[in-house]
């Protein structure tokens, strides 16, 4: 089936099979291997995109569906070779260490920000309820989210401080 | 790798009542796919079409009104049904229920509908369905015909639904606005997780009601009963509505034991 979809602001035109899932559209046919598959069941959250500016788990919506769509990953968050805020602060807290769930984790850390963009602790953690990180590197995660919505000093306080 | 299918994404009811008819069975209907496509993955699942409901014209939105009350079509999501404001003033429940629903991005594609129709029985949005008497709208070529939530469920993963029928929508009734009410869902985890056991209960003019799910083949209604039972009447009802079972989250004894405390903690909290 022919399908249409502008990602990260460039369209594509690309005949694609019925069954193949967007994530396997966006890695195997456009070659954007930056959105990671986990579990493919919904779980994990690594292959989570934004679909007409809302998150979704790639590997459960089918690639015909986004005919017509409007789809962001992780290679259209860095604008000009430039980090994003919420990049530059997953870097500067070591926020990353396997780094297979960092490209969702950083849509649904964006989407999060979207919606609160003065997040609190709890809210940052349900915020990314839906990404599974298997270094457990949550905590590095969650003060990097408080950096980049301005609010270092929580990422210092109460149950995040270090002992 | 997903196996095999052909998709439709028909315009009007009419074109899907078609497929449904032709297919007789050997296509599956696609809303969100937070359930479908894993099954298709999996296995489980063996469509030869898949038929993406969501661009059926009148299939989009939730709407209000005071005669016919809640309305929720097939391509409304969790995260809609969650930001709408009718929902969260009129039926709270409902929106607690969809808050406990898996993951954000989850919710932004899982439909209410999907949910239902699925018949699991640790579905999130049957308790409160169940609780605010809530209809299910099923239409077909044949017509159309309503059948309340508390017969809509058949058995694990079974509905009232006939494979030519679809799921039109949902109707939640004006009577039950103002209802008093809450949900609590035991997980493994404090993060997204599929339900150890729900109880939702509702208390309005005089009676009360409760809704379980995770605890029986299906979603269960415990009705019959009055606001002013006491608490050892209430567990008593529920005890005997449910017929719990050990599989890998829990043990039978421990779901029957947490229904209880569920029941109990509610009675107090929703007054």
């Amino acid at each position: 089936m022919n399908i249409r979809v502008t990602v990260n602001g460039r369209v594509y035109e690309r005949d694609v099979e019925e069954h193949t899932t967007l994530i396997r559209f966006l890695r195997e046919d456009l070659g954007l291997t930056g959105t990671k598959e986990g579990c493919g069941a919904g779980e994990c959250g690594a292959c989570t995109v934004f679909l007409d500016g809302k998150t979704v788990n790639s590997c459960m919506v089918l690639a015909v569906e986004t005919n017509g769509s409007t789809v962001e990953t992780i290679e259209g968050e860095a604008k000009e070779g430039k980090l994003s805020v919420i990049q530059e602060a997953f870097d500067r807290h070591h926020a990353v260490q396997c780094g297979y769930c960092t490209a969702g984790m950083v849509m649904s850390v964006r989407e999060l920000l979207r919606r609160t963009p003065k997040p609190t602790v709890d809210q940052v953690k349900e915020g990314i309820e839906g990404n599974f990180c298997r270094c457990t590197g949550y905590q590095q995660i969650i003060e990097a989210v408080l950096d980049a919505s301005g609010q270092p000093e929580l990422a210092n306080k109460g149950e995040l401080k270090h002992a | 790798m997903l196996q095999r299918f052909h998709y439709a994404a028909p315009a009007t009811r009419a074109e899907l009542f078609s497929l449904l008819g032709e297919k007789k069975g050997r296509a599956r209907l696609l809303a969100g796919g937070t359930d479908l496509l894993v099954n298709i993955r999996n296995g489980v699942m063996k469509p030869e079409l898949v038929i993406d409901i969501k661009k059926v014209s009148g299939y989009s939105g939730i709407s209000w009104s005071s005669s016919e009350g809640l309305v929720i079509r097939p391509a409304v999501t969790i995260n809609e049904v969650l930001r709408d404001k009718e929902v969260r003033d009129r039926y709270p429940l409902l929106a607690e229920c969809a808050h406990d629903l898996a993951s954000y991005q989850i919710r932004n594609r899982a439909t209410v509908i999907g949910n239902v129709v699925n018949a699991s029985p640790c579905s999130d949005m049957a308790p409160a369905l169940l609780c605010l008497g809530g209809k299910a709208v099923i239409a077909s070529a044949r017509g159309e015909r309503e059948v309340p939530f508390s017969e809509f469920f058949k058995g694990v993963k079974k509905t009232v639904v006939q494979d030519d029928e679809v799921l039109d929508r949902i109707v939640v009734p004006a009577s039950s606005v103002g209802a008093r009410g809450s949900y609590r869902k035991l997980k493994r985890i404090n993060g997204h997780d599929l339900g150890i056991v729900g109880v939702a209960l509702m208390r309005q003019d005089g009676t009360l009601r409760l809704g379980i799910s995770s605890s029986a083949p299906t979603p269960v209604l415990v009705d019959g009963l009055k606001e002013r039972d006491d608490a050892e009447k209430v567990v008593a009802a529920a005890r005997k509505a449910i017929s719990a079972i050990s599989d890998v989250r829990c043990s039978k004894e421990y779901r029957e034991y947490m229904v209880e405390v569920y029941v109990r903690r509610l009675l107090a909290e929703v007054r």
